[in-house]
C-alpha cells in the first residue's frame, strides 16, 4: 500500500496543473453561464499527450488528469476521452474526442457532453457500438447541469458505428471509474471554494464558519471528497469493476448532502451563477443518475461481494430452513 | 500510489490467522464474543492468548528489540489490530498496553518503570486500565478533579473516575491525578489497582455487562516512584499516547465481516436473494465501509512514512463511525429480534458499536479538530 503519488505521478500532475492554471481561466462573458466547455484548453490537452496517459502511463495516471480536470469551473471532457475510452478499446485504436457516453435504453434523450462530442460509445446492455458523431446531428438541450446537453435531432443509425461485442460490462466499469474520479475533483473545489466563503462572510459579528452546524457539516462533505478521491484511484489502480461499483455507488449516495449543504452555506449567494459554486455542484449532480446511478452501482457492489448462490447451494439452504 | 498488499504482508497476515486458529477456543463464538470483549471472562481469558501471542512473536512485534518486539513497521501492527478485531478482539484490554501503554512508557517511563511495566506487558499477562474520565469530566478532561497530594515519598489521592473500562479485574491504572490549581496541573501515575482504599463498582448499561465501571479512590498511597514523568506533565504525556491510537479501531473490517453475517442470516430466511432493495442497501453499506477502510490505510501510510500527524486521521474516524451507525440502523429496519434472542453475533456487534461515537475522542470532537485544523475555519466561540 502507498497512498502517495510517486515522482512520475507527481509530474505529470504538476504538469498537467500549471497548464489548467495559465490557460484554465473562464472568460468574463461565460461568468454566468450554466457551463462552459473549454475548447481551447481540451485542445491543448490533446496536443500536450495527456489523452495518452492511460495507455502510456496506466489508468491510475489517466484518472488523476480527470480529477485535476474536474478541479477547475471550465469544463475539458477528460472522463471519457482520456480514461473510458482508452481502457475499453483495442491499443491500436484511437479514439476522436470528446467522447459522449450515452445509455443506449435511453438514446432519445438528452445526454452529457453530446453537442460538444465527436464520438459516442453507446451501451447496449451486452455490447458497445462506437459511433462518429457528424457535426450538425446534435441539438442542444438547456440545463441547469454543468455540462453541455444535447439530444440526437434523428435516431442515429448504429449501423455506422463499430460495434464491440460484449465490452458493456467493461465501458460501465470505466465509467463508473470516470464518474468518481470527476465527482472527486469537482466536489473537492466546492468544498475548498465554501470553506473559503464561509470564512470571510460574516453574521452577527463572526464569520459564518464559525458555527459549529456550519463547520461540522463541510466537514462531513470534505470526507466525502476525499474518500471519492481515493476510491476512484483504486478503482483505476486495481481494473477491479466492484471497485469502481463502489467508488460510484459511495459518491452517488453522497450527492445530494453535498449539494445541500455546500449551497445552503452560501445563503442566496447559492442560488446565483455568477458565484462558480454551481460549476462544480451541477457536475457533481449531473453524474449522479448516470450508469443507473446509485441503486445499480449498490446492487452491482452487492451482487459481487455476495453472488446469488448455485443452485446446489441453494438446495442446502432450502434443507437448512 | 500502490493499493496491494506486498507478498510479506500477506504471508504475515496468514500468520496472525494461524495463531488465532491455534489460539482461540473451539467456542470462542458461541461463548465467549457473546459476553463482549470488557466481560471478566473475556478479559481473564485473554492473559493466556496474549501469552500464546507473545511466545509466537505477535504480542508487541513493532516495538523495538530491547522491549521485546521485532521492530515490525507499522503496516504489520495494523495487519495484525486487523485480524484481532475481525476475531472479536480476544486480546480484551491489552491492546491498549500494546498500543500506546507500553510505547508512551519508552519514552517517558523511568528505567525502573520500563523494566517492571514494558516486561509486564510484553509477557501478555498483566491486564491495564484507562483512569481518565470522571464524572464531570469527559470531553472536558481539563476539568479533573481526583487529586494527589504530595506527602513525603508517596502520593495520596482521592477522588473518583468513571466509565473505566476493565477497571474489575486490571492489575494497574494508567491515571490522570489532578496536583495542582492550574487547569494543566495533571499528573501520571501508575496505580496498582489492588492498592487499599481503591474500590470499583460496576453498573448496568446497554452495552454487556462489565462494560461501565466507577472506581472510587479514598487516602490511596501511591508512592512517587509511581509517577511518570515530572508533576504537571500529564496533559503533555497523554497527548503523546493518544497520538499512536491515531489509526483507531479499523471499524470497516468488524463492520464488513457483520454486515456479511447479516447477508447469511437475511438469505438463510429466504429474504435476501429476491429483493432488490436490501440487496442495493447492502451495497451501498459496502461501499461506506470501502470508503472507511480507505481512509484509514492513508493514515497508516502516512504513519509509516512517519508524515505529521493530521486531521486524516479524524476524517477516518467519522468516516467509519457513519459506515457503523448505519449498518446498525440497517440491522434495526430489517431484523426485527435482532436486540432479542436474534443472532448472538449480530446483536454483540450492535451493542458495542452503542458508544462509537463516544469512545476514544466523540464524534463532535473530530468533527470540531478538522473543521478547524484541517480546514482552517475559525474556533467557533
Ligand atoms: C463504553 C465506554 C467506555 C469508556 N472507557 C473509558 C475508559 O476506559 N477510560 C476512560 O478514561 N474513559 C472511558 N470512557 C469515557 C469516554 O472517554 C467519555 O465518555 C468521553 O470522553 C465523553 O465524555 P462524557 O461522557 O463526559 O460526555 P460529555 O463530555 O458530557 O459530552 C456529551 C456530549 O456533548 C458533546 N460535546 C462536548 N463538548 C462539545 C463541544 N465543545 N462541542 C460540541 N459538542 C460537545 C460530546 O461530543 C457529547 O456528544 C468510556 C466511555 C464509554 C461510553
Amino acid at each position: 500500500m502507498d497512498f502517495h503519488l510517486t515522482e512520475d505521478q507527481q509530474a505529470l500532475v504538476s504538469a498537467l496543473q500549471s497548464i489548467l492554471q495559465d490557460h484554465g481561466e473562464l472568460p468574463q462573458g461565460e461568468r454566468l453561464s450554466y457551463a462552459y466547455h473549454h475548447s481551447g484548453l481540451q485542445a491543448l490537452l490533446k496536443a500536450s499527450g495527456f489523452f495518452d496517459a492511460a495507455r502510456e502511463m496506466g489508468a491510475l495516471e489517466a484518472a488523476l488528469i480527470v480529477i485535476e480536470a474536474a478541479r477547475l469551473p471550465v469544463l475539458v471532457e477528460t472522463g471519457a476521452s482520456a480514461l473510458v475510452a482508452p481502457m475499453l478499446l483495442p491499443a491500436n485504436e484511437g479514439v476522436d474526442g470528446p467522447v459522449a457516453l450515452i445509455a443506449g435504453r435511453d438514446l432519445d434523450k438528452a445526454h452529457r457532453n453530446l453537442p460538444i462530442a465527436t464520438t459516442a460509445l453507446i451501451d447496449l446492455g451486452d455490447d458497445v457500438v462506437v459511433l462518429p458523431v457528424a457535426a450538425g446531428a446534435i441539438e442542444t438541450v438547456k440545463s441547469v447541469l454543468a455540462f453541455p446537453y444535447g439530444r440526437f435531432r434523428r435516431a442515429p443509425d448504429l449501423g455506422a458505428g463499430r460495434r464491440i461485442a460484449g465490452a458493456g460490462p467493461k465501458l460501465r466499469q470505466w465509467w463508473r471509474v470516470a464518474i468518481a474520479a470527476e465527482a472527486a475533483g469537482a466536489a473537492d473545489s466546492a468544498v475548498n471554494f465554501t470553506v473559503e466563503y464561509v470564512k470571510q462572510r460574516h453574521v452577527f459579528g463572526r464569520a459564518v464558519g464559525s458555527f459549529q452546524s456550519v463547520q461540522h457539516r463541510l466537514v462531513q462533505c470534505h470526507a466525502i471528497a476525499r474518500a471519492t478521491y481515493y476510491m476512484a484511484l483504486r478503482a483505476a489502480w486495481s481494473g477491479e469493476s466492484v471497485h469502481a461499483d463502489m467508488a460510484a455507488c459511495y459518491v452517488q449516495q453522497n450527492v445530494g448532502r453535498l449539494l445541500f449543504d455546500l449551497h445552503q452555506f452560501h445563503g442566496g449567494m447559492g442560488v446565483t451563477t455568477e458565484h462558480l459554486l454551481h460549476f462544480w455542484t451541477y457536475r457533481v449532480r449531473a453524474l449522479q443518475a448516470e450508469v443507473g446511478g446509485v441503486n445499480d452501482a449498490a446492487r452491482s457492489v452487492a451482487t459481487k461481494l455476495w453472488p446469488a448462490p448455485t443452485v446446489a447451494q441453494q438446495g442446502r439452504l432450502v434443507q437448512a430452513r | 500510489m500502490e493499493f496491494a498488499w506486498t507478498a510479506e504482508q500477506e504471508e504475515y497476515r496468514k500468520r496472525v490467522r494461524t495463531a488465532l486458529d491455534e489460539l482461540l477456543p473451539d467456542d470462542w463464538d458461541e461463548r465467549y464474543v457473546p459476553e463482549s470483549y470488557a466481560s471478566d471472562l473475556q478479559v481473564e481469558f485473554s492473559r493466556d492468548f496474549c501469552a500464546g501471542l507473545a511466545e509466537r512473536g505477535l504480542l508487541v512485534p513493532h516495538w523495538p528489540k530491547q522491549y521485546g518486539g521485532n521492530g515490525a513497521d507499522d503496516w504489520c501492527h495494523f495487519i495484525l489490530n486487523e485480524e484481532m478485531k475481525a476475531a472479536g478482539e480476544p486480546r480484551g484490554p491489552q491492546y491498549m498496553n500494546i498500543n500506546w501503554i507500553g510505547p508512551t512508557l519508552m519514552t517517558f517511563g523511568s528505567e525502573a518503570q520500563k523494566e517492571q511495566h514494558l516486561k509486564g506487558i510484553a509477557s501478555g499477562r498483566v491486564i491495564w486500565c484507562q483512569g481518565f474520565s470522571e464524572p464531570n469530566a469527559g470531553t472536558d478532561l481539563a476539568a479533573l478533579r481526583t487529586r494527589a497530594e504530595r506527602v513525603g515519598d508517596h502520593y495520596i489521592v482521592n477522588g473518583s473516575k468513571i466509565w473505566t473500562s476493565y477497571a474489575r479485574t486490571a492489575d494497574w491504572c494508567f491515571m490522570l491525578v489532578r496536583t495542582g490549581p492550574g487547569k494543566k496541573d495533571i499528573t501520571v501515575l501508575l496505580t496498582p489497582m489492588n492498592a487499599p482504599g481503591i474500590s470499583v463498582t460496576s453498573f448496568p448499561g446497554l452495552i454487556k455487562d462489565g462494560h461501565l465501571n466507577e472506581v472510587f479512590f479514598t487516602d490511596v498511597k501511591i508512592p512517587v516512584v509511581n509517577r511518570v514523568g515530572e508533576e504537571g506533565q500529564g496533559w503533555k504525556i497523554v497527548t503523546h499516547a493518544l497520538s499512536f491510537e491515531r489509526v483507531g479501531v479499523p471499524r470497516y473490517h468488524t463492520g464488513l465481516q457483520a454486515l456479511h453475517l447479516a447477508v447469511e442470516q437475511l438469505r438463510e430466511e429466504g429474504r435476501y436473494d429476491n429483493d432488490p432493495v436490501i440487496q442495493t442497501r447492502v451495497g451501498a453499506l459496502a461501499s461506506k465501509f470501502e470508503a472507511a477502510r480507505l481512509l484509514t490505510y492513508l493514515v497508516v501510510d502516512q504513519r509509516v512514512k512517519k508524515s505529521e500527524a493530521n486531521t486524516d486521521s479524524n476524517l477516518s474516524r467519522i468516516t467509519s463511525l457513519e459506515a457503523t451507525t448505519d449498518l446498525m440502523n440497517f440491522l434495526g429496519d430489517v431484523f426485527p429480534n435482532g436486540l432479542a434472542g436474534g443472532n448472538v453475533l449480530l446483536e454483540d456487534y450492535y451493542r458495542i458499536n452503542i458508544p462509537a461515537g463516544i469512545t476514544g475522542g466523540t464524534n463532535e470532537i473530530q468533527l470540531d479538530l478538522i473543521a478547524q485544523r484541517g480546514l482552517g475555519l475559525p474556533r467557533s466561540k
